[in-house]
């Protein structure tokens, strides 16, 4: 059993401290797992007490499954400064689903197990990616047709019934509510708000979700304005989002995205009708399209009262005209008058003694006849007339025997009594 | 007018004032119409001025009452 005993594996078993610093030997110190660039994605990035830990992994290429992992850590002395370049770069946040490039040192400790040490990332790397990746969503938008849709919406003069997708008690959100409702103008907008989570993991179902709500009201409203609340972080990954900017960019209200980004852009911001820098940005473009309205309501109104002002001044010019005018056309048309009245006077005068005289000759004819026919003239050619009470007796009949009867002769007159009367 | 404000929109009112002015510019109308125009103008932009800038507590509760 001696024998056994000194194969005993209990006297070669190591403790697990003990292996542990055989790995920390072995790895530790590898030249080929220290200071070695990595490519890698990021995930469940968490900041603790000004450490940054987080898990490195590759997916196969279909991005179905996790192909490999590792714990990594970036420690506070450098995360400070890496995390500010990284920022600075992409314009976003170090955080959580990036493409990153890293330069890791294995490091084992037989407390903790194995780590990455991040000791350097690669900005542009990441940078790259974001382009790429947003390059391929904004070509497809393109592909698709859609991408100027949003921007193609014909704006209403005065936009003041707001749809706001934005978080609730978010900075960015107060300060877009109080550069509207104190703007100096006197100018009245309504909003209402539909919450949305505006960073994380949650970002685009819930802005979706926002999207889609509004969209069921849209006759209520002439705009959608998507404001950040304006925290430290502003991760704006998730806006570089494919179905968040083709939602956008079929929406049948005009967007505005105010999501904060001074350096770049997302695709949210290619597609939406107007992208601004800031939430207040976003209030001042709307307060601005106010005081425009009111401008042209006042240059309405002066090019109207200007108008009624030249057309009466153009009338009483006329009138004027016209006052200083018509005596002068009076008097002429009471000459041409007077001279048509004389003129029309010696026409009748010259009518009525032309009248006259024709009258005259007429009645002296008639005169003339009448002479010819009168009774005295038949009297002068030697006939006599016989008259019984006032009547010419023309008729045997008239008389009857002892009727008086006046005969007249052209030198004097009979009287006689009738005797006899005979028909024939 | 009350009414006219709520069913006549901001864009028309002021397409129908620019039309007016144009109509207003052009050098055959009368007198007459002249001061009808002005009167329907005033009318309008009475009503373009309330709806920018006075508060219009209907359509405050419209919104509100969104769910």
């Amino acid at each position: 059993m001696a024998q056994s005993s000194l194969f005993d594996p209990q006297d070669t078993a190591l403790t697990l401290a003990e292996y542990g610093l055989r790995i920390k030997q072995a790895v530790n110190t590898a030249p080929s797992l220290q200071a070695q660039w990595v490519k890698a994605e990021t995930s469940d990035v968490q900041v603790r007490r000004g450490h940054c830990y987080l898990e490195l992994i590759e997916k196969s290429a279909d991005g179905g499954t996790t192909v490999a992992r590792a714990s990594a850590a970036i420690w506070a002395n450098t995360f400070t400064a890496l995390a500010a370049r990284f920022q600075a770069v992409t314009g976003t946040a170090f955080g959580t689903g990036m493409k990153v490039m890293v330069k890791v040192s294995a490091n084992y400790h037989e407390q903790y197990g194995l780590k990455l040490v991040i000791t350097d990332i690669n900005p542009e790397f990441t940078l790259g990616d974001m382009e790429r990746q947003r390059r391929e969503i904004l070509e497809r938008l393109t592909r698709e047709g859609i991408i100027e849709l949003n921007r193609q919406l014909p704006w209403p003069a005065a936009p003041q019934r707001i749809a706001v997708v934005s978080a609730a008690g978010a900075a960015g959100y107060g300060d877009f509510m109080n550069q509207l409702d104190n703007n100096p103008y006197g100018l009245k907008f309504y909003t209402r708000l539909f919450q949305a989570m505006m960073q994380g993991v949650n970002t685009v179902p819930s802005v979706l979700a926002a999207l889609g709500k509004i969209a069921e009201h849209r006759q209520a409203f002439d705009c959608v304005v998507i404001i950040r609340g304006g925290g430290s972080t502003s991760d704006l990954n998730a806006f570089d989002n494919y179905d968040l900017a083709a939602a956008i960019a079929r929406f049948p209200l005009p967007v505005i995205t105010g999501i904060g980004h001074e350096r770049d852009v997302t695709v949210l911001d290619h597609v939406a009708a107007l992208r601004v820098k800031t939430p207040t940005a976003a209030a001042e473009f709307l307060i601005q399209r106010g005081t425009n309205a009111l401008a042209h309501l006042t240059e309405v109104s002066n090019t109207i009262a200007a108008l009624v002002r030249d057309t009466l001044a153009h009338a009483r010019e006329q009138l004027a005209f016209y006052t200083s005018v018509m005596p002068m056309a009076a008097g002429n048309r009471l000459a041409t008058e007077r001279t048509n009245l004389v003129h029309s006077i010696q026409l009748m005068q010259t009518g009525i003694t032309t009248l006259m005289m024709r009258e005259q000759m007429r009645l002296e004819a008639l005169a003339d006849k009448v002479t010819l026919l009168s009774p005295r003239n038949i009297l002068n050619r030697g006939y006599s007339l016989t008259m019984h009470n006032g009547q010419f007796v023309t008729d045997a009949t008239m008389l009857k025997p002892g009727d008086v009867v006046t005969t007249h002769f052209k030198n004097g007159l009979a009287r006689a009594t009738v005797n006899l009367v005979k028909q024939q | 007018m009350a009414e006219e404000n709520t069913t006549i929109t901001y864009d028309q009112a002021v397409t129908e004032l620019d039309e007016l002015v144009k109509k207003m510019q052009d050098p055959q109308c009368s007198i007459d119409r002249l001061s009808e125009y002005t009167r329907r103008a005033k009318e309008l932009l009475d009503i373009c001025k309330r709806k920018l800038t006075a508060t219009d507590e209907e359509l405050k509760q419209i919104l509100a009452g969104i769910e």
